[in-house]
């Protein structure tokens, strides 16, 4: 059972050395940056000597802030749980010796990739807190939850930060030492492509998109992408599928409740692919303007949490479908300015809405460390 | 010649009652309210109404004149600036020295004076513009326009206040209208229709498009032409003038060249159960994020002043001037129209494809005028 506060349970040392950690000042790293991040086997060990140093500090400041909630969430059985998955991986790091040859490096990175794992579930695991929190005091609506707000927002782009370095750093170190991996696709430096296409990306997501709406519906309103084919940038494929799987998603769900009963076809969902920007439209009847601060926010969400109080480690492969039940805007929103993009929606109500992602281009924008 | 500093040249009095009435709490009133006392424009109503603005325009008209004496970077102190200081401070004279009113001849009377004072204030805004291009001169040139984020809240301010004066002072003499159009309660349409309102701003602004480029794109405006609001016509005629305007010259310049056929714009007129939104979308190539939050500014601006340092400033060409509204302050203060009766106005671009505008206008009416 997760004990309640930090001195309760582990070691004094520990928690002075969370608060010694979680003080010092984190190094953020571009996009550029990271293309740039493995390479020759020196890059490779001053790389692990790096995410070595910087982990902790960043996990650090979550288990700080995760002890520091307001409005009791700190003492939500989930939150906690979600602390000691932090504690754990802190400790993990920090007692893990000096990287001095390519033998420690292996080891790092296979520790380092079993912390990603542990961390796998935690958004549901938030969620699941937060949940707990609205049942213990119904009274609060998401207005008044603002703190709540900027703290998820905090928490959830640290996150994304935290696996984007594990990912990249990990991916490079497998490169470096498996002779016999298989070549990894032109163009790609880890996680990142240096010539992704937008349209093809957003063609894929799209799909998706539609075959869940398939399977709950039966149907699926059509989706026309416009834009240049020959398009490339350098970009994190797997984030931007997510955010227009998402967006796609949102909009067929509106088109398809809007035009259920209805004799009309249902109008396509038009994508429209320029630059460094998509612009996602539905004719699915909108969003009142006063509902609209809502669905940015993490405690206002219309999809059903498939995760309940009976909550285990175990349910790993209902979590990964929660991937983006109610969470995927405001998360969208953070993996838009996680390199220095954004996520803006418009509606109008008794129309439709717009969403318009808005990618930088080029990798020179430092990650936001919060 | 306007004196620098109102002790210079008015009484102490005179400057001790504008400190006085800058300070007493103003009374805001909504579209519905404007409605519905409207709606019966019997003599005691419009009495009434007449007493209510004897003590309201004082006390907003008042405001201004010490807004208009402590801006910063010295902006108070340029020739245009004091002119216009000068035209609130006559107004406010003009208002406090009328006497009580009491019967129908003084409601009469009463009307006409502050439809003069409304005329007297036709021309503030290039005025202030001018005011403006002085101090740009002046300033380093290394000031950017973000640096003068405290020009630009006053400027928002003080429109806004000088949109609810006037509409406030134009429903009460239209009120006094014998022959009033159809289902119109002064400025107010009660069933306004806005697709024949955009189609009407859409058409005005492809007039000027084709006298100005010699061809003006297509507009394709979609919507139910049986919805009706109740709504200001005259405003949302401007703020979709200045929009389509805008849009069609995006176009234009973007398709001069070309032997493609410029793409239409595209009017979509949604209703509904809180807002009436209109969107208007072009394909003229999009603004970049950067450049975004200058268009909403009133220190940047694409378009020439007709107004110049060289204007005497007490013998401006009425005619001139007129064809003025909207060029390079439409947006910002199409987004105070929008607002001033609680709806918004929101600019998005696409880099290198084409920007789409949202007009939110509140179908509700029961927002309080924003009173800065």
């Amino acid at each position: 059972m997760a004990k309640k506060k930090l001195s309760d349970s582990v070691v004094k040392e520990l928690a002075e050395e969370v608060k010694e950690w979680g003080s010092m000042k984190q190094t953020g790293v571009s996009l550029k940056q990271m293309m740039n991040f493995g390479g020759s086997s020196k890059n490779l060990l001053i790389s692990a000597q790096f995410v070595h140093k910087e982990l902790p500090i960043r996990i650090a400041r979550r288990v700080i802030e995760l002890e520091n909630l307001p409005y009791g969430l700190s003492t939500q059985n989930a939150v906690l749980q979600v602390r000691d998955w932090y504690l754990d991986s802190f400790r993990d790091l920090r007692s893990y010796p000096e990287i001095k040859d390519k033998n420690d490096e292996l080891k790092f990175t296979q520790m380092v990739k079993m912390i990603k794992v542990r961390h796998n579930n935690v958004v549901p695991m938030m969620a699941l807190g937060v949940k707990q929190l609205k049942k213990e005091r119904p009274q609060f609506d998401y207005k008044d939850l603002k703190e709540v707000h900027q703290f998820l927002d905090r928490f959830y782009l640290s996150r994304i930060g935290i696996r984007m370095l594990i990912d990249k750093f990990s991916l490079n170190a497998g490169q470096h030492v498996a002779l016999h991996d298989p070549n990894p696709l032109p163009n790609c430096v880890g996680y990142i492509h240096t010539k992704m296409s937008p349209l093809e990306v957003a063609r894929d997501a799209s799909e998706d998109a539609r075959s869940m709406c398939l399977r709950e519906y039966g149907s699926a309103p059509a989706v026309n992408i416009y834009g240049d084919p020959n398009l490339t940038f350098p970009y994190v494929p797997s984030h931007l599928h997510m955010m227009v799987f998402e967006l796609v998603k949102n909009s067929a769900r509106a088109v398809q409740e809007r035009f259920m009963d209805s004799h009309d076809e249902a109008p396509p969902i038009r994508i429209i692919v320029a630059g460094g920007l998509e612009d996602i439209s539905d004719e699915g009847g909108g969003i009142p303007r006063s509902g609209l601060p809502k669905i940015f926010t993490y405690l206002y969400s219309t999809a059903e949490n498939p995760l309940d109080e009976d909550f285990t480690s175990t349910g790993a492969a209902t979590a990964c479908t929660m991937a983006g039940y109610g969470y995927g805007i405001p998360i969208s929103r953070l993996y838009a300015r996680y390199f220095g993009g954004d996520l803006q929606i418009l509606s109008m109500e008794g129309y439709g809405t717009d969403a318009f992602l808005h990618l930088l281009r080029l990798g020179d924008s430092q990650e936001p460390l919060p | 010649m306007a004196a620098k500093k109102l002790y210079e040249s008015f009484s102490k009095e005179l400057i001790e009652e504008v400190h006085r009435w800058g300070s007493m709490k103003q009374t805001g009133v909504s579209l519905k309210y404007m409605m519905e006392f409207g709606s019966k424009p019997t003599p005691r109503n419009l009495l009434i109404s007449s007493q209510f603005l004897h003590k309201e325009l004082p006390m907003r008209i008042a405001r201004r004149v010490i807004d208009l004496q402590t801006l910063p970077y010295g902006l108070s102190l340029k020739p245009a600036v004091l002119k216009v200081r000068d035209w609130y401070l006559d107004s406010f004279r003009d208002l406090r020295s009328f006497p009580d009113i009491k019967d129908e001849n003084d409601e009469l009377e009463f009307t006409k004076m502050i439809n003069l004072v409304k005329v007297r204030h036709n021309n503030v805004v290039p005025m202030m513009a001018l005011g403006v291009q002085q101090l740009k001169k002046d300033l380093h040139p290394k000031i950017d326009y973000k640096d003068l984020d405290e020009i630009h809240q006053f400027l928002d301010r003080f429109y806004m206040s000088r949109i609810g004066i006037r509409m406030l002072i134009g429903q009460h003499v239209a009120l006094h209208d014998p022959n009033p159009p159809p289902d119109c309660v002064g400025y107010i349409h009660t069933k306004m229709s806005p697709l024949e309102v955009a189609r009407n701003a859409t058409e005005d602004a492809r007039s000027i498009c084709l006298r100005e480029y010699g061809s003006a794109p297509k507009v394709n405006i979609y919507g139910d032409p049986n919805f009706t609001f109740p709504y200001v016509p005259t405003h949302l005629h401007l703020m979709v003038f200045e929009l389509v305007k805008n849009s069609l010259r995006a176009v234009e310049e973007r398709f001069v060249d070309s032997d493609k056929v410029a793409p239409p714009v595209r009017i979509i007129v949604a209703d509904g159960l809180e807002d009436v939104t209109i969107k208007i979308s072009d394909e003229g190539g999009g603004i970049p994020r950067s450049g975004l939050p200058k268009i909403f500014t009133y220190l940047y601006s694409t378009a020439r002043n007709p107004l110049d340092e060289h204007s005497d400033l007490d013998t401006i060409d009425l005619a001139t001037v007129s064809t003025l509204a909207g060029y390079g302050y439409g947006l910002p203060i199409s987004r105070l129209y929008a607002r001033y009766f609680g709806g918004d106005l929101q600019i998005i671009s696409m880099e290198g494809y084409g920007t789409d505008a949202y007009l939110h206008l509140s179908r509700l009416g029961d927002s309080q005028e924003p009173l800065p």
